[in-house]
């Protein structure tokens, strides 16, 4: 060993040796000569490993080390993966900055888990040794990104509406009320993205029972969320659909569709249904233009563009007859109203929703040309039902997250599904009490309305019948 | 849920070593961080990364901010932006869902493109494919001196500039790219509208100039 090495070194400073055999061999011989060739092997295995241990850390610092990101009050569990990360080769290894947003990790299982406390892009810092090294090498330390998302809920801040604003309606309002034999419940709540801003909410709701003549009228309203008066807009729509059936629905004025009525349960015919069709239409659509005068002279009167109300509107007359009940409907907008039957078997879909093929396609009741439109006469809905369960009037706040799109308001099972979720069916345990309708039914209502549906933030408005 | 679709194109060829492209990594990551504390964007934004420089790849596919991770970038060669287009093309057909009568689909896309050359490959195709494809909105940012504004203009009507591709200015772009998508995802949830062009979003700052 010591030989071929001397001989080597000799070989390559070119020192000849070729005449001086035996000097040679008796040099290499010398003990002295001998542990100087093992002192430079050793420093040259000492540089060769020390250079790949450097080129090893510099390796691992330069690495990229992927945790998945972390939300705030989440379960987490991440494993680190030493197989796949190449790090066989740790002898020693502890990571330090988890404790501080509640997280810990587990050497056995070589698991990160908890639940994080604070959120924020952290850094947490891994300390190891590598094999080979001794136990009195300070360990390597290592920096690795972690990010731990904000809880979107706590996002959304909660800014109440400018109690002084002109037009300044309550953020959040339910009630319930007894129609003859039937029960309402409701509630209207400013949406997420509203009270995030100190917005106003835009959705409004009115009704009115008359005992006189045993007529109700419930009106759903959204107004518009470019519109900047839209949350007067939807009042004002609401309002003036009760004042005009206050107004006109008088025992004397309905005496004639009292006798036609009576007639066609008797006796149904195209004829007495034609008739029927000619009353809802020429009663209904007189309060939806009226309504919508009322409005447009109101902003005449303000100097403000009729455009600044804009809202959509649906109502219905309800009313209890010796055949049956009698349901009649008005829609502009994408907004529906839902009749139940009585054993939850079908759906009726009382108006036809005005839903562009580009979002925002929806019409308002301040839009002077929908009464113009050859599609007005499709507005209106008319019904003669032995009985019913449930007759619901809601807003998009409330149609987008639990119905998704139009045609699953076309299914039962969407709606009984709704039923089940309003029973208690949901994530926030929030139970609405329609069987038993307690004096709280209406703030269970509200409260069950609150209910987190990500991307679904609109303001939210549901009138049940039942 | 609705998602908003966001894509990144980043030139990532030889001229935006060094500052330029640390600058790129960091305003991605500002941007993400940021977004990340709006409570619209948290939940409907959806990012994808894609650079290109001799040829183009999807980085980052339609990913969710909250598990969002910055990409390791670097920069050499040349810019393939037409083989950017191609995949921006690709990556919207699978990763877009389209509205049926039993589902509604994402938002229409947002594109932003980066890029402080002109492109070295055949990229007509690729530009005739990604037309085919419908965005709310693209905006293509020429930075610095070796972009060519003419030729971005031909992908989008919605073109700004940076007059040098120094970390500054590329932070300051992309502080306005997390402005818009802000903006933008406030808007969806608020209106259910979309943003159709530059004069929807948040005013540019000083350093970005609009090519008109």
């Amino acid at each position: 060993m010591g030989k071929s090495f001397i001989r080597e070194l000799f070989q390559a400073q070119q020192i000849d040796i070729s005449n001086r055999e035996q000097l040679f061999e008796a040099f290499v011989q010398e003990e002295e000569n001998l542990h100087r060739v093992k002192q430079i092997l050793e420093n040259q295995q000492f540089l060769m490993d020390r250079w790949q241990l450097k080129s090893r850390l510099a390796d691992i610092q330069q690495q990229t080390v992927v945790i998945p990101n972390a939300t705030m009050g989440k379960i987490y569990e991440a494993r680190l993966d030493f197989q796949q990360l190449n790090w066989t080769d740790f002898t020693t290894f502890t990571i330090t900055g988890l404790d501080a947003v509640g997280l810990q990790f587990d050497s056995a299982t070589s698991v990160i888990s908890g639940t994080p406390t604070q959120n924020g892009d952290w850094r947490i810092k891994l300390s190891y040794r590598l094999q080979g090294e001794s136990e009195e090498t300070p360990l390597h330390e290592k920096l690795v990104p972690l990010i731990i998302n904000p809880d979107p809920r706590s996002l959304w801040k909660n800014i109440s509406s400018d109690s002084t604003a002109p037009f300044w309606r309550e953020d959040n309002v339910a009630t319930s009320a007894v129609l003859g034999d039937k029960r309402l419940v409701v509630a209207s709540r400013r949406g997420r993205s509203h009270a995030n801003t100190g917005g106003f909410r835009d959705d409004d709701f009115a009704f009115r029972h008359f005992p006189d003549t045993g007529w109700t009228v419930l009106a759903v309203s959204d107004g518009a969320g470019s519109a900047p008066l839209a949350r007067e807009g939807a009042r004002m729509a609401c309002a003036h659909i009760v004042a005009y059936f206050e107004q006109h629905f008088t025992n004397a004025a309905l005496a004639p569709f009292d006798t036609l009525l009576a007639e066609h349960a008797a006796n149904p015919s195209e004829k007495t249904e034609k008739q029927l069709t000619r009353f809802v239409y020429d009663q209904l659509g007189k309060a939806a233009f009226t309504t919508h005068k009322k409005i447009a002279e109101f902003a005449h009167s303000q100097q403000v563009p009729v455009k600044d109300f804009h809202a959509t509107l649906i109502f219905a007359l309800l009313k209890k007859y010796p055949c049956g009940y009698v349901i009649m409907s008005f829609g502009v907008g994408d907004c529906p109203i839902g009749l139940l039957n009585k054993d939850l078997s079908a759906i009726t879909l009382m108006n036809r929703l005005d839903v562009g093929e580009f979002g925002g396609g929806t019409r308002f009741i301040t839009m002077p040309e929908i009464f113009k439109s050859d599609t007005f006469a499709t507005r209106f809905g008319f019904k003669l039902v032995p009985d019913f369960s449930y007759l619901m009037l809601m807003t998009d706040g409330i149609y987008d997250p639990k119905f998704e799109v139009e045609a699953n308001l076309e299914k039962v099972s969407a709606w009984k599904a709704l039923l089940a979720d309003l029973g208690g069916d949901n994530k926030e345990n929030a139970i609405v009490e329609l069987d038993t309708y307690p004096p709280a039914v209406a703030q269970q209502l509200s409260d069950w309305m609150d209910f987190w549906s990500p991307g679904n933030h609109d303001d939210r408005t549901l009138m049940i019948i039942s | 849920m609705r998602r908003l679709p966001v894509y990144l194109l980043l030139d990532t060829s030889g001229s935006m070593s060094g500052e330029p492209i640390e600058a790129v990594k960091n305003g991605v990551q500002v941007m993400i961080s940021s977004l990340r504390q709006n409570p619209q964007a948290i939940e409907t934004a959806f990012i994808s990364v894609i650079t290109f420089d001799s040829t183009a790849r999807q980085a980052v596919p339609l990913t969710d901010l909250s598990s969002f991770q910055v990409p390791d970038i670097r920069a050499s060669g040349t810019t393939a932006m037409g083989e950017a287009l191609q995949l921006l093309a690709s990556c919207i057909d699978r990763e877009v869902a389209q509205t049926t009568t039993e589902r509604k689909g994402d938002w229409k896309p947002l594109v932003f493109i980066m890029t402080d050359g002109i492109p070295t490959d055949n990229w007509q195709s690729g530009l005739a494919a990604y037309k085919q494809r419908k965005t709310a909105y693209t905006v293509a940012c020429a930075a610095g001196n070796g972009a060519d504004s003419a030729v971005l203009k031909q992908v989008t009507n919605n073109v700004v500039r940076l007059d040098t591709a120094d970390s500054h200015s590329i932070s300051k772009f992309f502080a306005w790219v997390t402005a818009s998508i802000g903006v933008s995802s406030t808007k969806i949830e608020h209106s259910g509208k979309e943003l159709a062009g530059l004069d929807e979003l948040p005013p540019p700052p000083a350093e970005l100039n609009i090519v008109v």
